[in-house]
């Protein structure tokens, strides 16, 4: 028989992956006790030997990106993102909870606190109260800026509790908005001058385009703030500032953004009669289905493999090799929560610029 | 009582170089990069990115300490390339990429809009 090289036998396809090795680029397989092949091959030489170009260009990354909204809502979004490496989609929920700004309560002045609530602990609760203002429409307020209408938003919380009469709650309906700054009056330095406001307000929030469509007040109106004894009172002035989640969790405009790789159910052997029925029976959120077949048999199918939330029952005991059960790996199917300042396909589309700018900034500048 | 400041994780101090670039005297063509006030946000992204080149014989980022906050971007290249260009480059094309993705965001959310969900 005449020489060949291995690489040039009929059976072994140039230029393409053998399949167990496309197994192993693109797919994680879940194994009972732990998964295999989690890491991405991305060195563009790896499969040299076979003649395939692992590199990848940006052309055949525009072809085959594809993204597919599931569910959209007020305050909810499901996504799929198809194409993209784990480091992107790591990424953008690294930046959608710490690196999109909001605005939040920072500076509270104490007026009178008879409540059993420390003022500390007070101010800390009203960080923490999603306000419902958009951020891009404010500037950063920095140490040497005085507060004004364009950095700052000044609420009010002027509560208290009748002598004689019973406790009551105060919740956070009851944060008024003061358009105007401040109203209270820093003591100056010498007796006869005017007395200075704590913000320089040059006009009216409410004269402003931007807010007078919608007025800038807290999101959720039910959340307890304090509660309050009778003859108690609590006057403060809340100044709210823009941050970023980095600084303060306070600054977060999600409450949680998660991502999942989709899940890819395999039977690697065809499963009839009672064991197809105790394997749909297994499942906890039903990946598994019964078809029938003509002659009274039945066969198990797999109908919603997206469901899968990997509690491996399907392999436990007897089925391990039965049942496989696989993540894609460049798949990613993302949720985001939005806390309620912005919508969340304008948080996504935020996060995106924000990655945009910090490429800007990396690039370097010495060449 | 001895952390730094948080704002410190991403304000550069004046007079430090954002990007700064240090040539290995004993590899050709190696290099390594360093960014101040970032984090694996961008850096596994980087190294990501800079394998898919085809002229990187090797790169990798590492955060030297959690409370120092800046990243080593380590970049080998074949003679072909160097360094700095492949760095170039590969910041490039990752621009390109997201002004790709932004895109096709938006155009899923126009089709979808006004089209009630759930």
């Amino acid at each position: 028989m005449p020489k060949v090289s291995a690489l040039d036998m009929p059976d072994v396809p140039m230029g393409q992956l053998p399949e167990h090795l496309q197994l192993q680029r693109t797919r994680v397989v879940c194994k009972a006790d732990a998964p295999i092949h989690t890491e991405a091959i991305q060195y563009s030489g790896a499969y040299a030997s076979m003649g395939v170009d692992n590199s990848l260009q940006l052309e055949s990354f525009c072809n085959n990106f594809k993204i597919e909204v599931i569910r959209l809502t007020e305050d909810e979004i499901e996504f799929d993102m198809i194409g993209i490496d784990a480091s992107l989609a790591n990424a953008f929920r690294r930046i959608l909870i710490a690196e999109v700004p909001t605005m939040a309560i920072e500076k509270v002045l104490m007026v009178n606190n008879t409540s059993v609530i420390a003022d500390e602990v007070l101010a800390h609760r009203l960080g923490l109260i999603p306000l419902n203002a958009d951020p891009s429409l404010f500037e950063y307020l920095s140490e040497n800026d005085s507060p004004n209408e364009r950095n700052t938003i000044v609420y009010k919380l002027d509560v208290s509790c009748k002598k004689g009469g019973p406790r009551m709650t105060v919740k956070s309906d009851q944060l008024k908005w003061l358009p105007s700054g401040s109203e209270l009056e820093m003591t100056p330095p010498n007796q006869s001058a005017k007395p200075k406001s704590y913000t320089s307000f040059s006009c009216s929030q409410d004269s402003m385009p931007e807010f007078s469509k919608k007025p800038l007040g807290v999101k959720h109106e039910d959340i307890i703030i304090a509660k309050l004894g009778p003859g108690q009172a609590i006057e403060l002035e809340a100044h709210a500032v823009k941050g970023i989640g980095k600084v303060h969790a306070k600054w977060s405009p999600v409450s949680t953004a998660w991502y999942r790789m989709l899940p890819e159910v395999v039977l690697l052997k065809d499963i009839k009669g009672d064991d197809a029925e105790k394997l749909v029976k297994k499942c906890p959120v039903n990946v598994f289905d019964i078809e029938d077949l003509g002659n009274g048999e039945k066969k198990a199918v797999v109908s919603k493999p997206r469901a899968c939330t990997l509690c491996r029952e399907c392999i436990r005991g007897v089925n391990e090799e039965l049942v496989e059960l696989r993540r894609v790996k460049d798949h990613f199917i993302f949720t985001i929560e939005s806390a309620g300042a912005l919508p969340p396909e304008v948080l996504f589309t935020e996060a995106v610029k924000i990655l945009e700018d910090k490429c800007d900034r990396v690039i370097s500048d010495l060449s | 009582m001895n952390a730094p400041d948080r704002y410190e994780r991403f304000v550069v101090p004046e007079g430090t170089k954002k990007v700064s670039y240090e040539r290995d005297t004993k590899i050709v063509n190696a290099a390594s990069l360093t960014v101040e006030r970032e984090d694996h946000t961008i850096g596994n992204i980087l190294r990501m990115q800079l394998h898919r080149d085809p002229n990187v014989l090797f790169a990798g980022y590492k955060l030297p300490h959690p409370l120092q906050y800046k990243i080593i971007v380590r970049i080998h290249t074949t003679s072909q390339s160097s360094p700095t260009q492949a760095y170039t480059q590969v910041v490039d094309d990752l621009d390109k990429e997201l002004l790709h993705l932004k895109k096709a965001f938006e155009d899923e959310k126009n089709r979808l809009e006004g089209k009630p969900f759930y």
